[in-house]
C-alpha cells in the first residue's frame, strides 16, 4: 500500500516543554486516521507540526514519500497537503462562494461543487461568511482544506463548537468525503466516540508521546488506554 | 434563511448542480461587460469633469478644487493601500516627496524637459516605493505604521541637510525651472501656475489613477490581496504566496503617491521640505479616513475637503483644529467616512421608502 503522510520521530518543544514527543504517523489514501487525548497531549501542537505551521524541533515528514520537513506552508498547500484549524479560519469579509471560487482557481479544483455539495454549503454560498453561522464556517473552512484534492487533509477539530448533532453530521461528511476523494485525512478531535465511529486508525496521545496506535478495535482494547483515558467510558 | 443546510441541496436535481454555480458571476471577478461598462462611466466622468473650469470660474474655488485633486490622488494612494491590503502608511510623503523633489532636480538642476522629468520622478519614487516595500511589508500592523514613519521622516532629514544644499536647497526649498519652449500638456512655465489651466492634467491623471485602482479592486489580484488582509494565515495556507501581492499593492501605491508629486510639483513650480514632512503625511492619511478608505472615491472626497478646510480656516489658525475634530467625527461616529456615511444613509433612506411603499400598497 502506498503512504501519503508518513512522520516519523516528530518533537516539537516550547523552551523546556515537550509538547510533542517524537510520534510516528503513516497513513494511506482514503483512510481516515483519527488522533485524539485529553487535553494538552500535544494534539493541536502535532496538527501544527505535520502541517508546517510551527518548525519541528525533530523528526521528519514526508508528503507521498517526499521530504516536506523544511518547506513553507504555502509549499506544501501547492503540492498537495492542506489543514483546516481548531478556531475556524476563513475569510470573513468575503462571501463563500467568492472565497472558495478563489481557493479552487489557485489549487486547480475540478468539481467544486461536488464539495460544495457534499458539505451541503450551497444555500449559503452568496452569503458574507462572518455571518453565517459557526457551524457552516467551519465546514467552508474544511471545504478550502479538500479543494485541489490534495494527497494529505489535516483536520484540527472540526468537531469542537458545534452542538452534538452537527458534529455528528461533520464526521459523516468527512467520512464521505476521505473515502470518495481517497485522501489521506487525519482528524484530531476531542470528542472520542466521534472518531470511534467514523475512523479506520486511531492514534492516542498523552503528554505528547504515542500511548497507544491501531484499529479501533485495538484500540479500544489496549490496557494503557483504557486505564490512562478511557477508563471511566469502556 | 429558515431552510436548513441539509434540506436544500436535495431539492437540487444532480444534473442541474454545476449549473447552479456556474452562471452567477464571482463576486468581484472582472467580465468584459464590467470592465466596458466601467470605462464608459470613466470616459464621461473624464469629458464631464474637463468642463469644471467653466463652471468654477472663481480663481479660489479653482485653486481649491486643482491642489484638492492633488492631494486627493495622494490620499487615494494611502487609502488603497490601507483598504486592499490593510496597510496603514504614514511615510506615503517619502514618494510624494521624493517625486516632487526628482522632478524639481531634473528640471532646474540637470535641465531634463518637464516631460522627462515627470516620467523620471514617477519612475523614481516607484522603484524607492518597491525598495523600501521590499523591507516594510513583512512587519504589517503597528510596526508597518511605526517603519513608513521612519523612512518618511529620515528622508525628510535627508533633505535637509546643509552637505545637501546645492541640490535640494535644504530649508529654502527648490524652484522648479524650465526652458521656455518646454511645454507640459500644452502649458508653459508661465501658465502652469494657473489652476484653470493646470486643471485638466489633474483631472486626466486623477480619472486614470481611479480607473487603475478601481480595475485592480475588482481583479482577481484584488480579491486575492483582500483575502491576505482578511486572513493571511488562512491564505498562506490555501496555497498563496502572501508577500509579492502585497509588496505589489504597496509599489501601485507608490506609484500613485509619485504621480501626486510630480503633479503637485509642477503646480506649485517649487519644491520644499514640507511635502516631506510628517505634517503632509499625516493629513493625506487623515483626508484619507475622514473621506472613508472603505470606497473608491472617500480618499478624494477627504483630499477636496482637506484643501477646502485649509483655504477657509488657515486665516483664524485653527485648522488643525478642525481638522482633529473632523478625525474624531470620522473614527467615531461615521463607520467608512463621509463618503461611507452617505452611502450608509442613502441605502437606509432608500430601504425605508421601499417598506412605506409596500405598507401603503396593502
Amino acid at each position: 500500500m502506498t503512504v501519503a503522510l508518513e512522520a516519523t520521530g516528530v518533537t516539537l518543544r516550547y523552551g523546556a516543554v515537550t509538547a510533542v514527543d517524537s510520534v510516528d504517523i503513516s497513513v494511506a489514501p482514503g483512510i481516515l486516521h483519527g488522533v485524539i487525548g485529553p487535553n494538552g497531549a500535544g494534539k493541536s501542537s502535532f496538527m501544527d507540526a505535520l502541517s508546517g505551521r510551527r518548525k519541528l524541533s525533530a523528526g521528519t515528514v514526508k508528503l507521498g514519500g517526499q521530504d516536506i520537513t523544511k518547506r513553507s506552508v504555502t509549499w506544501r498547500r501547492r503540492n498537495g497537503m492542506a489543514r483546516s484549524f481548531q478556531k475556524t479560519s476563513v475569510f470573513g469579509a468575503m462571501t463563500v462562494r467568492t472565497q472558495l471560487d478563489m481557493v479552487a482557481r489557485k489549487t486547480g479544483e475540478d468539481d467544486l461543487d461536488g464539495i460544495v455539495d457534499a458539505l451541503s454549503l450551497r444555500p449559503y454560498l452568496d452569503e458574507v461568511c462572518s455571518s453565517i453561522a459557526y457551524g457552516h464556517q467551519r465546514r467552508v473552512d474544511i471545504a478550502m482544506a479538500l479543494l485541489g484534492r490534495p494527497q494529505v487533509v489535516l483536520l484540527d477539530e472540526p468537531g469542537a463548537g458545534l452542538s452534538v448533532e452537527e458534529s455528528a453530521q461533520m464526521f459523516d461528511h468527512i467520512r464521505a468525503l476521505c473515502t470518495d476523494r481517497d485522501v489521506a485525512v487525519v482528524l484530531v478531535e476531542h470528542d472520542v466516540e466521534g472518531v470511534f465511529r467514523v475512523c479506520d486508525e486511531i492514534t492516542v496521545l498523552n503528554l505528547g508521546a504515542v500511548l497507544a496506535s491501531g484499529t479501533p478495535a485495538d484500540v479500544r482494547a489496549h490496557p494503557e488506554v483504557i486505564k490512562a483515558y478511557l477508563g471511566s467510558e469502556a | 434563511m429558515s431552510t436548513t443546510a441539509e434540506q436544500v441541496p436535495s431539492e437540487v436535481p444532480a444534473a442541474d448542480r454545476s449549473a447552479l454555480l456556474a452562471p452567477a458571476p464571482v463576486q468581484s471577478g472582472l467580465d468584459r461587460r464590467t470592465v466596458l461598462r466601467g470605462l464608459g462611466i470613466a470616459v464621461v466622468i473624464l469629458i464631464v469633469g474637463l468642463f469644471v473650469p467653466d463652471v468654477i470660474s472663481d480663481e479660489t474655488n479653482m485653486g481649491i478644487a486643482t491642489d484638492g485633486v492633488v492631494l486627493g490622488i495622494l490620499a487615494l494612494s494611502i487609502g488603497f493601500l490601507a483598504h486592499r491590503s490593510g496597510l496603514i502608511s504614514l511615510g506615503h510623503t517619502a514618494f510624494y516627496g521624493a517625486s516632487a523633489y526628482g522632478l524639481a532636480i531634473a528640471t532646474t538642476q540637470w535641465d531634463w524637459s518637464p516631460m522627462q522629468a515627470i516620467v523620471f520622478a514617477v519612475l523614481g519614487g516607484t522603484v524607492l516605493g518597491l525598495v523600501i516595500g521590499a523591507f516594510v511589508v513583512r512587519t504589517p500592523g503597528v510596526s508597518f505604521l511605526v517603519l513608513t514613519l521612519a523612512i518618511g521622516q529620515a528622508l525628510h532629514q535627508l533633505v535637509v541637510q546643509d552637505s545637501v544644499r546645492g541640490t535640494t536647497g535644504a530649508y529654502d526649498g527648490l524652484a522648479v525651472t524650465w526652458g521656455a519652449d518646454d511645454k507640459v500638456a500644452g502649458l508653459g512655465q508661465s501658465e502652469i501656475g494657473n489652476a484653470a489651466s493646470f486643471w485638466p492634467l489633474a483631472w486626466v491623471s486623477l480619472v486614470v489613477v481611479l480607473v487603475i485602482l478601481w480595475l485592480v479592486g475588482r481583479s482577481r489580484f484584488g480579491r486575492v490581496l483582500e483575502a491576505i488582509r482578511e486572513n493571511e494565515e488562512r491564505a498562506r495556507f490555501s496555497g498563496f504566496n502572501t508577500y509579492v501581492p502585497r509588496l505589489i499593492a504597496f509599489t501601485l501605491s507608490s506609484a500613485i503617491a509619485s504621480l501626486a508629486g510630480a503633479l503637485f510639483a509642477l503646480k506649485a513650480s517649487f519644491v520644499s521640505p514640507d511635502t516631506l514632512s510628517f505634517v503632509t503625511a499625516g493629513d493625506s492619511l487623515i483626508a484619507a479616513i475622514v473621506g472613508g478608505f472603505a470606497t473608491l472615491v472617500g480618499p478624494l472626497v477627504g483630499g477636496v475637503l482637506y484643501i477646502y478646510a485649509q483655504s477657509e480656516l488657515s486665516d483664524s489658525g485653527n485648522l488643525q483644529l478642525f481638522t482633529g475634530i473632523a478625525l474624531v467625527v470620522a473614527v467615531v461616529f461615521l463607520r467608512g467616512g463621509v463618503v461611507g456615511f452617505v452611502t450608509d444613509t442613502g441605502r437606509k433612506v432608500r430601504a425605508r421608502v421601499a417598506t412605506t411603499r409596500k405598507g401603503a400598497g396593502r
